[in-house]
């Protein structure tokens, strides 16, 4: 069926941008999410961020020897795997590219909305850009990221895409 | 006469008139009013009939100890019981209702109870209702809360939406009175991010009822100076009408926002309620103290009212309580109402002052002073129309159409004895006081018995700037402001007894419990503390004793012939007031209740007609509908049935995943299951079975090396978070000198089974590489390519069918499409989607076990599988524990297959088998049926079934017993394979 054309159903495909006062929720494109697994003796997310960087990706702490790496497009199969040799035998990569769906949220009020799901204190001086924790939001866990003053990355399971993206429209009502 | 409005003066904005109704008659008040004051000024005395003795009863405070004035607010979905007049804010067509009352709350049919009230004393029921014994359930208790009660919930949905939210702070201030606002502003100042948490609808606490002057300005104007300067601060929040209502663990505190209960109509867009979580580094309250009522006969009249209360109507809302006013007390605080009082042109008829000796600095009123007296009775109906005064064994009687009372303070300490401290009695303030040592929280000002404004600025400046300083922030002490006009109490009130009373003195008013019931419970051997709260019900309902628990204390004390200390208190426990179940449940409702967890499968089984089973928090088809089928075993039954002949197509996306990488994985692997997997080749799948430390199996599932240090490790949907959480535990905890990475990939892949004789067809269509026979074997696994290369994804020839079997695993955004090829690749050959009830039937009608089997009671010998542990590796989890002498008996209960002998008849999962001619009891029980089903292929129910020497005695009649439903079917023991017995469909 070399015919047949694959087309792709992205988990939050068809949902338009939640946009309020001071506050906008949005999906990425499903593009690339690599977790990285670091050997604990030989690697280090500076060693891997340059290979990484070359190949349009950001870095973002996970664990103790574990990171994603997120990007807006999609690694063709052999790029991916030309990364992956490159990385060993530093790090491992498990592709999760469609496994988590990346959400940003962004505006002055995005850390307040959050805090209606995350006990995580999200103040700038506590939760620097930059800084990542995985935490619940309300009942569903998920990865944040500072990536901006106000705004926010939240990796979720696939799974849980659509519930959190309804729980987010749901928090940020108020600024409606 | 009645209270009614001043012509001028307080907080209320008299060009903003509001109308609003009570038992549906028109009234009207201002914005700034709460509902108490605007029904005072209106002249309504009467609000309300008290729990048990259906008493008229009047507004008693101006703040949330309120325990008369509980009112329902609104209609319909919006319906609020029990919500207390003094906290409500006053809004434009707000609607109030009496409670506990009937026709109406002026003639009210129960006040017979008042009359009866010698045989309603404490322990009445008890007593009482003792017999017949069944009476109670089905007549006395219905009867009972018929005549006792509150208001009614409604059972109408709430419109209204709620949400929960987090906050983190340097600081928190809970009380935004004067010590609340100086601690806010000298800790603000010094730089620490503080949280100014009030219940009011305004912040101010006392301030916004004081006539004193600071630095030679009203009250007001320095409080609206401070807020401003507070305001201006980015690093203060003020959180006006937020009750702080409990301190938990970690210095978390819980508070409720009343975000839109002052509006008629809330906006949609906001909720109603909102519940703080304020995890604060330290806190301080500065939460003030409650007055205490005199117990004196009929302190619960309308027209009776607390001093402090007063005050705030007469200074805060512009109410004048009534024209005679007297004023009872045994401190110095109620002359500040005196004096108040007479400067808005009412000269209290007289002040009765407990204390012979009662000289008030900074009071020059006229009123008459009556010092060593008591109010000993009040008299009245439904409005105060006179006092007995008693003084030196002489009563004196006095017309007076209101009376304040001040009996004391107990300072406001509830929030400081959640975690478990005990109040401290002290002889010096007369009051119970929090303890010390609270970890992460101070108290300041009234709270910790400090009295008089000057003295609570100053002790909340203090301790505002110690708390900043003990997280870094450095700052100055503030220039306090000059107070004059204040009167302090020279010295705490002492409790007494009141002589002379002859009517009815309450002491817990929401409960009608008075002070004879307390007399009795001490006679009747119920005087500890715990006791008497159960025996005569003081302190229990929504005010928690705020008003009544010191004196109830007092009372026991001098009866028991103990000091308070001695007797103690009850357990100050969260919420300090009532929290709606609105609040707490925030969006967890509805839609919101709990995540959906979907497939990437989902929308794909959806279009094919799937009807979906909540598995967890997954939504899996469960079987797909055509038309003309009548009931969900027809489907089921049709779907198993094409597997088997033709192919079938089932979502296994929810099985979990787990990708392990690593030099050791294969070590890790080893050691993880009971059976080998050292030696597992690339390119191959295995069976494993994981076990306890206990021996017990935990988990099964499939395997596959997909190079040399990389494995893909399926887990059951059940257990996938639970399997992940082991392996990481062995990783980190037991081995941590294996180098093994482990990755949850449940999401990543679209998992789809295709099963059945012609399923190798249709895959070829799919996968470009050569999956014969010969090339890609029964327990293969590989990386494939699909469409020409389109798609990567994972293959594996495994079955949990007994059929031949794949599982294809595409990245999971393809899956739709994927899904949509096979069915389009099939639909020459027959194919079908099928859901996990028929998933269901096929794997018992093989004889593979799921959760239901692995309950946690067997070993791998009790399901057939003793040989797959190795016995040569060293170790692995379970080997130890799983050598006991019992775990190896023969009388184990182990797997059989059961069917009934005749076909016609069935059986349900979780019945007992018992030898054939037994009786029916659990002595005689010999195990039970785990899972069943009709199966397509026998033609019958089938059955797996865990029983004593099971696999010993094939053939043997027994009785399939069902206790629960009175069911008897006669059966056979099988084995537990009905399908395929040899394998030889897997392998063709």
């Amino acid at each position: 069926m070399s015919e047949f054309r694959v087309t792709l159903s992205p988990a939050l495909g068809g949902r338009a941008a939640v946009s309020r006062k001071g506050i906008s929720v949005e999906a990425q494109p499903e593009g690339t999410l690599l977790h990285l697994l670091v050997d604990p003796t030989m690697g280090d997310a500076v060693r891997l961020a340059a290979d990484l960087m070359a190949a349009g990706l950001e870095l973002r702490p996970l664990t103790t020897g574990q990171w994603f790496a997120v990007g807006d497009t999609a690694l063709a199969h052999a790029d991916l795997a030309a990364l992956s040799a490159t990385l060993k035998p530093q790090a491992d990569i498990v592709d999760q590219s469609h496994g988590r769906v990346r959400i940003i949220v962004k505006g002055k009020m995005a850390a307040r909305v959050l805090s209606k799901g995350t006990a995580v204190d999200l103040d700038i001086a506590v939760f620097p850009v930059g800084h990542a924790t995985t935490t619940l939001f309300g009942h569903i866990s998920a990865h944040v990221t500072r990536i901006g003053e106000d705004a926010f990355e939240l990796i979720v399971l696939r799974g849980f895409a659509e519930s959190l993206w309804d729980e987010l429209a749901q928090m940020s009502l108020e600024f409606s | 006469m009645t209270p009614y409005r001043l012509s001028s003066g307080g907080l209320i904005d008299r060009s903003s008139p509001l109308s609003f109704s009570f038992d549906g008659q028109r009234l009207n008040g201002f914005v700034g009013d709460s509902l108490a004051s605007a029904l005072l000024a209106n002249g309504r005395l009467l609000v309300g009939r008290s729990f048990k003795y259906h008493r008229p009863r009047g507004i008693l405070t101006a703040g949330a100890a309120e325990p008369n004035a509980l009112m329902t607010i609104g209609r319909d979905g919006r319906t609020e019981p029990n919500t207390r007049a003094t906290m409500q804010e006053l809004y434009q067509g707000l609607e109030a209702k009496s409670q506990n009352c009937w026709p109406s709350l002026d003639f009210d049919i129960g006040s017979v109870n008042g009359l009866l009230s010698p045989f309603l004393s404490a322990g009445f029921y008890y007593k009482t209702f003792m017999w017949p014994a069944g009476l109670w359930e089905r007549f006395y208790e219905p009867v009972i809360r018929r005549a006792a009660g509150l208001g009614k919930a409604t059972y109408q949905a709430d419109p209204d939406g709620y949400e929960k939210i987090w906050a983190h702070c340097d600081l928190l201030v809970v009380g935004a009175g004067a010590t609340g606002l100086a601690a806010a502003l000298a800790a603000g100042r010094a730089g620490a991010k503080v949280i100014l948490a009030d219940e009011h609808s305004r912040a101010g606490g006392g301030l916004l009822s004081e006539t004193a002057a600071v630095s030679g300005n009203s009250a007001s104007d320095f409080l609206a100076q401070t807020l401003a300067e507070l305001a201006s601060l980015p690093n203060v929040t003020i959180m006006p009408r937020t009750t702080v209502f409990g301190w938990y663990d970690g210095n978390v505190f819980g508070a409720v926002e009343r975000v839109q209960k002052h509006v008629e109509i809330p906006a949609t867009h906001l909720p109603v309620e909102r519940m703080w979580r304020i995890a604060a580094k330290q806190a301080l309250l500065a939460t003030g103290a409650e007055e205490r009522p005199l117990v004196f006969g009929g302190n619960d009249i309308p027209g009776v009212m607390l001093a402090g209360a007063m005050r705030s109507y007469l200074n805060r809302y512009g109410v004048a309580p009534g024209r005679r006013v007297a004023i009872v007390t045994n401190n110095d605080s109620a002359y500040a109402l005196a004096g108040d009082l007479e400067k808005a042109g009412i000269v209290p008829v007289a002040i009765i002052d407990g204390r012979a000796d009662a000289r008030i600095e900074g009071y020059t009123g006229k009123a008459r002073m009556i010092r060593g007296g008591y109010v000993s009775d009040a008299h009245g109906g439904k409005a105060l129309s006179s006092i007995s005064i008693w003084q030196n064994g002489h009563t004196e009687k006095l017309d007076v159409d209101a009376l304040a009372m001040s009996g004391g303070f107990s300072p406001i300490i509830h929030l400081a004895c959640h975690r478990g401290g005990k109040p401290q009695w002290s002889d010096e303030k007369s009051a119970f006081m929090a303890p010390d040592g609270l970890n992460g929280l101070a108290l300041a000002g009234a709270c910790a018995g400090i009295d008089g404004l000057a003295a609570c600025l100053e002790d909340g400046a203090a301790k505002g700037l110690a708390l900043a300083a003990v997280l870094g922030f450095d700052g100055h002490a503030p220039t306090l402001p000059e107070i004059s006009g204040d009167i302090v109490n020279a010295a705490p009130a002492a409790f007494k007894i009141i002589p002379g009373v002859r009517g009815k003195a309450f002491v817990d008013y929401q409960n009608d419990v008075h002070r004879k019931d307390l007399g009795l419970a001490v006679r009747e051997g119920y005087g500890h503390v715990e006791l008497a709260k159960r025996y005569t019900t003081s302190g229990m309902a929504t005010d928690q004793g705020k008003l009544s628990n010191v004196n109830a204390i007092a009372i026991l004390a001098e009866a028991r012939g103990i000091s308070p200390a001695q007797v103690g208190t009850t357990t100050f426990r969260p919420f300090y007031t009532p929290v709606s179940f609105g609040a707490l449940t925030g969006v967890s409702h509805g839609k919101h209740f709990q995540p959906v967890r979907k497939s990437p499968l989902h929308d794909w089984a959806k279009k094919n007609g799937a009807t979906f089973v909540e598995t967890g928090l997954w939504y899996r088809s469960a079987w797909f509908q055509r038309s003309g089928e009548t009931g969900w075993r027809e489907s089921v039954d049709r779907e198993v049935k094409n597997a088997r002949i033709n192919a079938g197509l089932c979502d296994v996306s929810m099985l979990g995943k787990i990708e392990i990488t690593g030099k050791d994985a294969a070590e890790f692997l080893n050691r993880v299951y009971c059976n080998a997997f050292l030696k597992l080749p690339v390119g191959k799948a295995r069976y494993g079975l994981m076990l306890r430390e206990d021996g017990m199996i935990y988990d099964d599932g499939t395997t596959s090396r997909l190079e040399e240090n990389r494995y893909f490790m399926t887990t059951t949907t059940a257990y996938a978070a639970g399997v992940m959480n082991h392996l990481e535990f062995c990783a980190q905890a037991l081995w941590p000198d294996l180098d093994v990475r482990l990755a949850s990939v449940t999401d990543q892949w679209a998992q789809m089974a295709i099963v059945g004789p012609k399923a190798r067809t249709i895959l070829e269509r799919i996968v470009d590489a050569d999956i014969s026979n010969e090339a890609f074997p029964f327990l293969g696994a590989a990386e494939v390519s699909l469409f020409g290369g389109q798609v990567h994804g994972r293959l594996f020839r495994i079955s949990f069918s007994g059929e031949l079997a794949y599982e294809l695993a595409v990245p999971a955004s393809y899956g739709e499409a994927v899904a949509d090829a096979f069915m389009e690749a099939g639909s020459a050959h027959g194919i079908q989607p099928y859901g996990v009830e028929a998933l269901s039937v096929l794997r018992i009608e093989k004889g593979h076990v799921t959760h239901n089997e692995i309950n946690g009671t067997v070993v791998p010998s009790d399901l057939g599988f003793g040989k797959m542990v190795s016995a040569s590796k060293a170790d692995f989890i379970g080997k130890r524990m799983l050598a006991r002498e019992g775990l190896h008996s023969s009388e184990r209960l182990q797997l059989v297959g059961v069917v009934p002998i005749d076909p016609a008849t069935s059986f349900r999962s979780g019945s007992h088998i018992l030898a054939k001619g037994a009786e029916a009891t659990l002595e005689n029980d010999q195990g039970y049926v785990t899972s069943s089903c009709y199966s397509p292929h026998v033609g019958s129910a089938i059955g797996l079934a865990l029983v004593r020497r099971g696999p010993e005695r094939h053939g043997e009649e027994v009785m399939i017993w069902n206790g629960l439903r009175g069911e008897f079917t006669p059966g056979r023991l099988v084995s537990p394979v009905f399908f395929d017995p040899t394998n030889e469909k897997l392998h063709i």
